[in-house]
């Protein structure tokens, strides 16, 4: 028998000593060490066609930032996890990012329920969250500030709805949509903001499914409004517009820019759809910001989650650069000073940003998703939003604001 | 890193719950539930409703055990006529069922906006680090109670009877067994296990939405049970805590191949997982540990 014999005592003691070395304290940080933040974007799931291209905006700002020296010598590096478009896998990924690779920061998060799932996670372990999802819900969360948001809320979505439909003389106006999760919200602001012009709203929730909505329709005109506001997706929306022409309603009609888009308008005939006003949160075209982010990933026209992402990382950079300290702690602490700082510089990306803050310059970002101010729910306090209407089987602008 | 192993290990041991439960009514008792994502938001919910109105977390678990029980019973008795495919088709849609209900009802589950702030016992009391450790400890020692009982009832007489319910249904009713009611009681406990399970996870992450329920979970822990052994407890529960090891080291091995995107590291990802399945199959169908089936007794 040789001595060099693998016996079962010797194999368990050095199991157990790899174990041991789980519970040895880290080591700290030596100065330059890199700085790790996180993206927890959709890269599957029903989210998958935006995460990629989030992702790539990310990582174009972190590669120029690094190209120009870092943030205090510190080159940046980045963390990808896939959240599977699933709350469940998606906390998965998040425990990863934040326990093993550390990160400072996680930016991407997408579905609602993904990032309500996260946030938890981000707030205990002191990790700064920044998020693309809508839901009103989210920033009631008890965040203690590690968590901002870019996409307007359904509160300010309704209120822009319910005032476009007082301006273009509506009072009565009716709100159809399938069960969603932003149909209440929606109409309970669309609802406040028509009252406050002395109007009158009505809802109905119907099944997206269904191929055929005369007795809806039936209901709607029952009510008799001047403004019908169309909160479907754009399948179920084609049915229910061709069923409206049948049924010759003269009222205005009003819609998401997702669901009366291009393709919806091509598939119906002209009379059906002529006259739709549609409203989308806008991302600021032909801003700087905007432009410099279309040439540096080299897409023309950007979708709104990537214009915020692009702008989450811009902030993250330039927050962690002014506390002169990389940790969730200092984003939370900094980034409205870099975000709105009365009287700052104007900057539209990070590398003038870091210029101004090593010349000791207050810095006001204004971002391709717009403004990028912050109050301190998370929520942004301002965002721009497109209007449009089709005329002649075209979609043509009607006014950004 | 600590932190993540901590979380793995509880994860495998809510994971092996619904495997355990998965094993008993598809092992057991051979009706095919897809329908376990459904059970485990059933308990899920009913312990979030529960302590949300103010009741402590133990009221809460043994509300997600009655409520799985109640589920259970309903849907057995809405399936008395079906087996195998057909079964299974329906309990898919009991799931999808369940799911919708919690998206709709707004007044009793807050719709699609999920419920946030479920009671995590003893977190402000132990702290961050301390509570992990502490919840680890809770459900592993569920882990090991329900898969002592399981393995139990698998060598008991019950057991038997359900075995010879799996493979002949006619055939055991005529040896005097009570078909109809050993049914009820496997798919009750069966449901009861998923629903704790639900509850356990419920309390861990303090949310749950519509969107936790999805039919992905049913299909890793069948993958648990496929590949741990059907018809065996220890194997269920093999396989579960082998399905959240190999899907959290699928991370670290797609990072090291190099010159990919995120996104078809993602890809790959769900790649190796199918990979895994197959080759399971192809090398060991029986699973890790197949089940064991008693010589007869010899005639003296």
């Amino acid at each position: 028998m040789s001595h060099l014999s693998t016996t079962r005592r010797g194999l368990m003691g050095a199991a157990v000593a790899l174990a041991g070395t789980l519970a040895l304290p880290r080591l700290p940080h030596a100065q330059g060490a890199p700085i790790r933040i996180g993206t927890l974007t959709p890269l599957t799931g029903a989210g998958g066609p935006y995460g990629p291209v989030m992702v790539k905006a990310i990582k174009a700002v972190v590669d120029e930032v690094n190209a120009a020296g870092g943030i205090a010598g510190r080159k940046i590096e980045l963390v990808s996890e896939d959240d599977q478009t699933n709350p469940e896998a998606g906390v998965r990924a998040a425990r990863k990012l934040i326990d093993v690779d550390k990160v400072v920061a996680i930016l991407g998060t997408w579905a609602s329920s993904v990032t309500t799932a996260v946030a938890p996670l981000c707030w205990d372990s002191k990790t700064f969250l920044c998020t693309v999802s809508g839901a009103d819900s989210i920033t009631a969360l008890p965040h203690q500030g590690y968590l901002v948001r870019t996409q307007p809320n359904t509160t300010l979505q309704g209120r822009k709805f319910g005032e476009f439909c007082l301006e273009t003389g509506g009072k009565r106006v009716f709100f159809i949509s399938p069960q969603t999760p932003f149909q209440k919200s929606q109409f309970d602001n669309i609802t406040l903001a028509v009252k406050a012009g002395g109007g009158a709203t009505g809802s109905l929730i119907y099944d997206d499914k269904k191929p055929s909505y005369r007795s809806e329709v039936d209901e709607v005109l029952r009510f008799k409004p001047d403004v019908l506001i169309l909160g479907g997706y754009q399948p179920d929306t084609t049915v229910l517009l061709r069923d409206l022409y049948r049924a010759s309603f003269a009222g205005k009609k009003l819609a998401f820019g997702y669901s009366v888009n291009q393709k919806l308008v091509e598939s119906l005939p002209a009379e059906v759809v002529e006259g739709i006003f549609t409203i989308s949160p806008s991302p600021a075209e032909g801003s700087k910001a905007y432009e410099r982010l279309t040439r540096l990933i080299g897409v023309a026209n950007p979708d709104p989650y990537t214009t915020q992402v692009y702008d989450h990382i811009n902030l993250v950079v330039m927050a962690m650069a002014l506390a002169g300290e990389a940790s969730g702690t200092a984003i939370k602490d900094n980034i409205r000073k870099v975000s709105q700082a009365k009287g700052g510089a104007k900057v539209d990306n990070a590398l003038d940003g870091l210029k101004a803050i090593a010349a000791r310059q207050p810095v006001d970002y204004d971002g391709a998703s717009g403004p990028c101010d912050f109050l301190d729910s998370g929520d942004i306090t301002d965002c721009r939003f497109r209007y449009e209407q089709v005329r002649g089987g075209k979609i043509a602008l009607v006014k950004v604001a | 890193m600590v932190a993540y192993l901590l979380f793995a290990l509880t994860l495998g041991g809510i994971y092996g719950l619904l495997a355990l439960s998965l094993n008993l009514i598809w092992g057991g008792a051979g009706m095919v539930n897809l329908g376990l994502a459904g059970f485990f938001a059933v308990g899920a919910y009913a312990s979030a409703i529960v302590t949300g109105a103010g009741a402590p977390v133990p009221v809460g678990l043994a509300a997600a055990l009655l409520a799985g029980v109640a589920a259970g019973l309903v849907v057995t008795f809405s399936t008395l006529r079906l087996r195998d495919d057909y079964l299974a088709i329906v309990t898919l849609g009991f799931a999808e069922v369940v799911r919708l209900v919690a998206l709709n009802e707004r007044w009793l589950t807050n719709g699609s906006d999920g419920i946030s702030g479920v009671p995590a016992p003893f977190k402000a009391a132990l702290g961050i680090a301390g509570f992990n450790l502490f919840y680890l400890a809770l459900v592993s020692g569920i882990v090991l109670v329900v898969w002592a009982l399981l393995r139990r009832l698998d060598g008991s007489p019950f057991g038997r009877a359900l075995k010879a319910i799996r493979e002949d249904q006619e055939l055991a009713g005529f040896a005097g067994k009570p078909v109809l009611r050993f049914k009820l009681q496997a798919f009750a406990v069966s449901a009861a296990v998923a629903g704790l399970a639900g509850a356990l996870y419920g309390h861990y992450q303090t949310y749950i939405s519509p969107d936790h329920f999805q039919p992905l979970i049913t299909i890793y822990i069948f993958l648990a049970v496929s590949a741990g052994g059907v018809g065996r407890p220890s194997g269920a529960l093999i396989g579960a805590y082998g399905v959240v090891f190999f899907l959290e080291a699928t991370r670290f091995v797609a990072e090291v191949v190099p010159a990919l995107q995120p996104v078809q590291v993602a890809a790959l990802r769900e790649m190796l997982v199918g990979a895994a399945l197959i080759l399971v199959f192809y090398l060991r169908p029986q699973g890790v540990l197949p089940e064991r089936i008693p010589p007869a007794p010899r005639m003296s």
